[in-house]
């Protein structure tokens, strides 16, 4: 029957070509670790990138593809940094780390990929918890109830009655790190360098999933929730559910993206997970463009190397040509960022991507070089 | 007789101190047409809103297929072979015609959140999209399938969100208003096109409309409501000539009023 190839979605050469292109992103990652210094500040950009294009993208699940104004991303990144840190610290760490309270309770070590996933599921249940009262609440309600929530959270997690598991206000440390996955040889020598290929491809492979999601039918009833509730309802779309699975899924990817920011700090303590975390993770989405999964990518390694990288030189004393550049000083590269991301909010509304995706850039370009050929006839 | 699909029982519905409803009863049999008409304000919508969920009755009971729907969230109601349009059009604007009709098949769907993001549905998602371009097919829409939803010209949104519904696969279709905003021809063929589905898909009609010559063309019996309470129903012809529907639509005198 014609009609069910014809109604089976198409994977075309522009979905193809993205998958390349990504591929080609990787190889060339593993390539450079091997032979640019690891101190390079390029890898520092990649592996906070990818942190925070993961937590991004789950964001954007939440805000942009299902229209719940959530706020409490670092919250439950926080759940999921300490849930990765306090099962992954060596046995022999334990009483260092945990010196105020004899060793902590847990006295056992997970491997990290379990903890990880055990981060996110734990975020996931607190989104759980929390959504059910607060996913009753519309747009800017909802949006003070999560961000309250966060702040609970952190305070809750320093809380010097919770000492023994989570260290009360003092960093978990000792777990393993991004450099723990560079091959070592017999004499400690770095053999093979992968500590930032791996935070790649696990930001890679739940942003993999995420998208699998999003053009899934449940992808498409949370965009229909998304464009119009009453209509979704009528459709037959529960909302309720609905909107506690995108939660709960966007929780559980905070919650991973969590682990992988504790295993780029080498360290996790509460304080640090503050609302100013899920502002810098909401600018990167609407910078990138909300409801674009390639926007929040592009814009998370952007918006890292531009506060870590580019504009660090702002930040000190600058001398061209025995002429000492005036206002840079400490802490000015922050005013110029604000004003760089004033700029893309008053210019770029939609941000760099608008709601598209890798392979709606290249549909277009493919259909623009079809026109220019039969032009050129 | 014929089955009863539909039954409303002394339905009321208070806002405050306003009575949108009062004491409303209705009875829609298996494969019939039936239009509720009155003036702007009388009701209408409020009453559709009561049977598809969206407000639950002060007093009264919504009776489908012979089970109490009283106080069901209109996703259940849906399931349960409900769909329906919109007075002022409600399509997903962020998608294509082809995803508009697909997600209204989300409720039909044995998928879990799991097995649909891990493709484990394949053949039910590929039966799905063939099924939404049958009805595209059949609603002559197919041509149009990957245009923007709200890029559509008017009457082929009132179209789409037919379409749309009739996605849910429902026993009974209530539309708000399809004529509304459209031309004498338009409207003269959506007449055509309600009846051609309701035959095709085997369905019972519920309709609100302004346009008589829709309404008095189509429609196998009336109600008419004012003020929330019904003062008249019958065929047609019964209810064309009936002195108070004619007072309600053109307005009568105080003195004179209706003897």
């Amino acid at each position: 029957m014609s009609n069910s190839i014809s109604s089976r979605k198409k994977i075309d050469s522009a979905t193809i070509i993205s998958a390349v292109i990504v591929a080609c992103i990787y190889v060339a990652v593993f390539v450079a670790e091997q032979f640019v210094p690891a101190t390079s500040m390029l890898f520092t950009v990649l592996k906070k990138g990818a942190t925070y294009a993961l937590v991004a993208v789950s964001m954007n699940l939440c805000n942009g593809f299902t229209g719940i104004f959530s706020l409490g991303q670092a919250g439950f990144m926080l759940i999921g940094a300490y849930v990765y840190g306090i099962f992954t610290i060596p046995q022999a760490a334990r009483m260092d780390v945990y010196q105020y309270y004899n060793g902590g309770l847990v006295q056992f070590t997970l491997p990290w990929f379990v903890a990880m996933i055990l981060g996110g599921l734990a975020a996931a249940f607190f989104a759980f918890l929390i959504g059910m009262p607060v996913l009753r609440l519309k747009s800017d309600y909802l949006a003070i109830a999560t961000l309250g929530f966060a702040e609970i959270i952190r305070a809750l997690f320093q809380w010097d009655k919770l000492g023994p598991v989570t260290n009360g206000s003092n960093m978990l440390r000792l777990f393993p790190a991004f450099n723990d996955f560079n091959i070592k040889g017999a004499n400690g020598q770095v053999t093979v360098y992968l500590s930032t290929l791996v935070p790649l491809l696990i930001a890679g492979v739940c942003i993999g999933i995420i998208i699998l999601l999003i053009n899934s039918t449940f992808g498409r009833a949370l965009k229909a929730i998304r464009d119009d509730e009453i209509a979704a309802e009528a459709m037959g779309i529960r909302l309720a559910s609905h909107k506690r699975l995108a939660f709960c899924i966007s929780s559980f990817f905070a919650g991973v993206g969590g682990a992988m920011l504790a295993m780029y700090q080498t360290t996790v303590q509460a304080k640090s997970f503050t609302t100013a975390m899920t502002y810098e993770i909401l600018l990167i989405v609407v910078i990138g463009g909300i409801g674009s999964v390639t926007g929040s990518c592009i814009s998370s390694f952007l918006f890292v190397a531009a506060s870590e990288w580019w504009l660090r030189f702002l930040d000190q004393k600058q001398v061209i040509g025995g002429f000492e550049v005036p206002l840079l000083r400490n802490g000015f590269r922050l005013v110029v960022f604000s004003i760089i991301i004033m700029i893309v909010v008053l210019f770029f509304r939609q941000g760099i991507m608008g709601t598209r995706e890798l392979p709606d850039l290249i549909r277009g370009w493919q259909r623009k070089g079809k026109g220019k050929e039969a032009h050129g006839k | 007789m014929s089955e009863n699909v539909l039954h409303i029982d002394h339905l009321t519905m208070r806002f405050g101190g306003v009575v949108a409803v009062n004491d409303l009863s209705m009875d829609i049999n298996k494969g019939e047409i039936v239009a509720l008409i009155g003036p702007n304000g009388a009701g209408k919508t409020t009453a559709f809103n009561m049977v598809t969920g969206v407000y639950t009755p002060t007093e009264g009971k919504v009776i489908l297929d012979g089970q109490d729907v009283t106080g069901k969230r209109p996703d259940e109601i849906t399931k349960l072979g409900v769909a329906r349009t919109f007075q002022n059009i409600r399509l997903f604007s962020s998608m294509t015609v082809f995803d508009n009709v697909l997600t209204a098949r989300h409720l039909r769907r044995t998928s879990n959140f799991l097995t649909a993001t891990f493709r484990l549905n394949a053949a039910e998602e590929r039966k799905m999209r063939a099924e939404t371009e049958a009805l595209l097919k059949e609603v002559d829409l197919y041509d149009l399938k990957d245009e923007m939803a709200t890029s559509l010209p008017y009457g082929k949104q009132r179209l789409l969100e037919i379409a749309r519904a009739l996605s849910t696969q429902p026993k009974l279709l209530l539309l708000d208003e399809p004529a509304a905003g459209m031309n004498p021809q338009e409207t003269e063929e959506l007449g055509v096109f309600i009846r051609q589905i309701k035959d095709k898909f085997n369905l019972t009609v519920f309709l609100i409309e302004h346009h008589m010559n829709l309404v008095m063309g189509i429609s196998d019996r009336i109600y008419v409501i004012d003020f929330g309470k019904q003062i008249a129903q019958g065929t047609p012809a019964e209810v064309q000539d009936n002195p108070a529907v004619i007072a309600a639509y053109l307005g009568v005198d105080e003195e004179e009023g209706v003897q």
